[in-house]
């Protein structure tokens, strides 16, 4: 699992320790072609990341983005606590690794690099999608 | 508004980006960063042009505009430039005073050494960022 | 003998008064002498040179100027090795430095540049009214009334080239009893004291590095650690020579770096207790010193203004600017010298022009005197017409050569103007950040300027018809260099466009 963490630039340049903490915290689930990993309007519990296969994210009834190994979702509830703004839907057979929330935020407020990474992915989506009011 | 520095700090405890921070540590940030003042009518940030800056506003009013359609407008406490910092792209947006403006700058390239010396900025910062990708997506949707 | 015979300027009216007799004093007389524009310059000083009569107390200048450059004296690029001298526009009154100095080092002595700007008001015939203090300033419908020693001056545009030399102390309690870095003495009268200096920036160095042997212990105290330029890797910060302190500190011999909060000073005997809070842990500590001297730093002395309706900013109290250099808030009104780094232009990547020292300040006050010309005495500036299939080579030939681009990087650009009709006029030397912002009608603009890798390239900005400008970066070149093919092609293609085929 570490060298699948490794390879997701959300984790990268995290310390060694910050490593070995995500890897005891993570779990590994396993999604079939058209079943939901999350759903619009769910109090969210964590962030996800693909290592195998691709799913679709969907607001209301529009298909907004793909998501393939790599690629993570879900960190914006993590943050703001407010409830799931799409659902996550696997389009093949489709294997995520799991972060809960409180893990995750525990890391964020030891690892610079892990929140310095996160902004910029978050950075990166506001960018993505046009309508932004910021730069 | 000639803040001497004991008032400057004070100011600086009131704003919600800084707002986790002791009074050594806000100290710490007014030492790091560099009062300036620009006229009405001045870009800070030019739609395309190279150069970075992070920009948190003391006081007066700046415009955030996209081909010359206004989208926000920012105030006291409100911080701009780091997106542009953070994914090394030039902005995508004029932003433009709109009254006399007094901010606090600091040098892009300093701006990654700086959130990693004080983490709670990094944190506030986070979900600033994070509450701007939920507005967005939710005018979209 | 009558008064008014032996010095200049009586009081009364005149379009301009001046107030100010250092570089950024003497640069905007110049200049507005150059113009025909009738002025008085008044000064509380009692001979020309600003701050330079005083400080530095113990080193040389940090600005060079090289008297064997790589260009000659009389080449306007000497400028760029010349940090100190003035400037003018006839031979014998430019580049008065390198002939004062006494060949032992790159950086003038403060009585050299004394004498150099002295020397300069000499040469040019420059006029000042000398031990004429302003007090006062009101205004009386268009006019500014200054209240000085000596009368009333009213003028219709006041340029304040005052500097930023009033001493400033915090008001915590005891600071009334200790000195400033101002009353600085001779260093023999700090011979075997305690020393307790209030300060890590240049100032508190200055005098730790100049009073190293006299001193018998030498505490540096504020709440944050020294900033070295070393170390930020630019010349904001401690400068490198004044760091021997820091070398003493870490071999232990007698000074000591101290990062804490003063909450008090004391009396005692014929010394003084500070009581202090430390940064780290909040230990408090007593320390006992013969001497103390507040490096606290200065402010510009901008007296009444505020009731006049000029804005201030940050911990000098600069006054807030327009990209002229003019008070943001009250028109009619202009900043001159040093105080002309209160406006902060594009600061790419944090940044600065060097508008606070000599040899950025001496172009701002040009730039200003030219602006102050056409907007208020509708004076017609020459705008030398440009032919199209020479605009490429002028542009890059500025960009390599220009001093004031130089000098002032990515602050103070070339500006030419495209009008179909009237053909590609010369416009000067304008505020970049003017030009970037303001619509008016098409231009182009050179600037030279540093990226955050240290890189060196020409930066272009070409401005359509009402619309803002849009940027282009050049190439740099390993002998800053910009007149090559490459350059030429780059520019040749990017100006065709807009100037519908006229330029090659």
């Amino acid at each position: 699992m570490t060298s699948a963490l490794g390879r997701v630039p959300l984790f990268e340049g995290v310390s060694e320790e910050s490593m070995e903490r995500l890897v005891a915290v993570t779990g590994e689930m396993e999604f079939e072609p058209g079943q939901f990993v999350v759903l619009q309007g769910q109090v969210g519990t964590g962030l996800y990341v693909i290592v195998g296969g691709s799913v679709r994210v969907v607001r209301g009834t529009e298909e907004i983005a793909r998501l393939g190994p790599n690629d993570f979702f879900g960190e914006l509830s993590v943050i703001d606590q407010m409830p799931r703004n799409a659902s996550v839907q696997a389009i093949e057979p489709t294997r995520c690794l799991a972060l809960a929330s409180w893990d995750l935020l525990d890391l964020l407020e030891s690892d610079a690099k892990l929140s310095l990474n996160l902004i910029r992915g978050l950075a990166a989506r506001v960018r993505g999608q046009g309508e932004l009011h910021h730069h | 508004m000639a803040l001497s520095p004991q008032e400057l700090v004070d100011t600086l405890a009131g704003l919600s980006l800084f707002a986790d921070l002791s009074r050594p540590q806000l100290e710490q940030v007014a030492h790091k960063m560099t009062e300036e003042s620009y006229p009405v009518g001045q870009r800070i940030l030019r739609q395309g042009f190279t150069g970075t800056g992070f920009y948190v506003i003391l006081d007066g009013e700046v415009a955030v505009r996209i081909d010359g359609d206004e989208r926000a407008r920012l105030q006291k406490g409100d911080f701009f430039g780091e997106m542009s910092i953070l994914l090394g792209e030039p902005p995508v947006a004029d932003v433009v005073t709109t009254r006399q403006l007094h901010v606090l700058h600091l040098g892009g390239p300093e701006l990654e050494g700086f959130l990693r010396d004080h983490p709670p900025i990094m944190y506030r910062m986070l979900k600033t960022v994070a509450m701007r990708l939920r507005n967005a997506s939710q005018l979209r949707s | 003998m009558p008064e008014s015979s032996d010095r200049p300027f009586p009081p009364g009216d005149y379009p301009v008064v001046v107030v100010g007799s250092g570089p950024g004093g003497l640069q905007a007389s110049y200049y507005l002498r150059h113009l025909g524009i009738d002025h008085a310059v008044i000064s509380a000083d009692s001979s020309a040179g600003g701050m330079f009569r005083r400080f530095p107390f113990f080193q040389r200048l940090l600005s060079w100027t090289k008297p064997y450059g790589p260009v000659p004296r009389d080449d306007r690029f000497y400028e760029w090795y010349d940090w100190n001298s003035l400037l003018a526009e006839e031979p014998a009154s430019k580049a008065i430095m390198p002939g004062l100095m006494d060949g032992t080092s790159s950086f003038p002595s403060r009585p050299e540049m004394e004498l150099n700007l002295a020397t300069f008001a000499e040469r040019t015939g420059l006029s000042v009214r000398y031990d004429c203090s302003w007090e006062q300033t009101r205004r009386d419908g268009e006019r500014f009334v200054l209240q000085t020693s000596d009368g009333e001056y009213r003028g219709q545009v006041v340029i304040f080239a005052v500097g930023i030399a009033e001493p400033y102390k915090p008001d915590t309690p005891g600071f009334e009893h200790v000195a400033h870095y101002v009353d600085t003495r001779s260093p023999e009268s700090y011979a075997g004291k305690r020393l307790f200096i209030v300060g890590k920036e240049n100032s508190g160095f200055e005098l730790a590095t100049g009073l190293l042997q006299w001193a018998q212990r030498i505490v540096l105290c504020s709440p944050r650690p020294a900033k070295l330029s070393v170390n930020t890797h630019s010349l904001l910060g401690v400068r490198a020579r004044y760091i021997q302190p820091v070398e003493d500190q870490i071999l232990g011999g007698g000074v000591f770096m101290l990062n804490a909060s003063i909450n008090r000073i004391d009396r005692l005997g014929n010394g003084f207790r500070i009581m202090c809070s430390r940064s780290e842990g909040g230990a408090e500590l007593a320390i006992d010193a013969d001497e103390v001297i507040a490096a606290t730093g200065f402010v510009c002395p901008l007296r009444d203004l505020a009731d006049i309706g000029v804005s201030m900013f940050g911990r000098s109290q600069l006054p807030s600017m327009t990209n002229h250099w003019e008070s943001a808030t009250a028109p009619g009104v202009y900043f001159a010298g040093t105080i002309g780094q209160g406006v902060s232009g594009m600061k790419k990547y944090g940044l600065p022009a060097n508008s606070g020292a000599v040899h950025g300040a001496r172009y701002n006050a040009r730039t200003l005197v030219y602006h102050v010309a056409q907007k208020h005495f509708n004076v017609e500036l020459p705008k030398p017409m440009v032919e199209p299939s020479r605009l490429v080579d002028t542009l890059l030939e500025e960009a390599t050569r220009a001093p004031e681009l130089w000098n002032q990087k990515s602050y103070l650009a070339r500006s030419f103007l495209l009008n179909p009709s009237t053909g590609i006029l010369d416009e000067g030397v304008v505020p970049l950040a003017d030009f970037v912002d303001t619509e008016g009608p098409a231009a182009v603009a050179i600037a030279v300027e540093t990226d955050d890798t240290g890189d060196i390239h020409p930066a272009v900005y070409v401005r359509e018809e009402r619309r803002p400008a849009v940027e282009t970066l050049l190439s740099s070149q390993a002998m800053h260099d910009f007149r090559t093919a490459e350059h030429r092609a780059q520019l040749s293609s990017l100006l065709s466009g807009v100037t519908a085929g006229a330029v090659k």
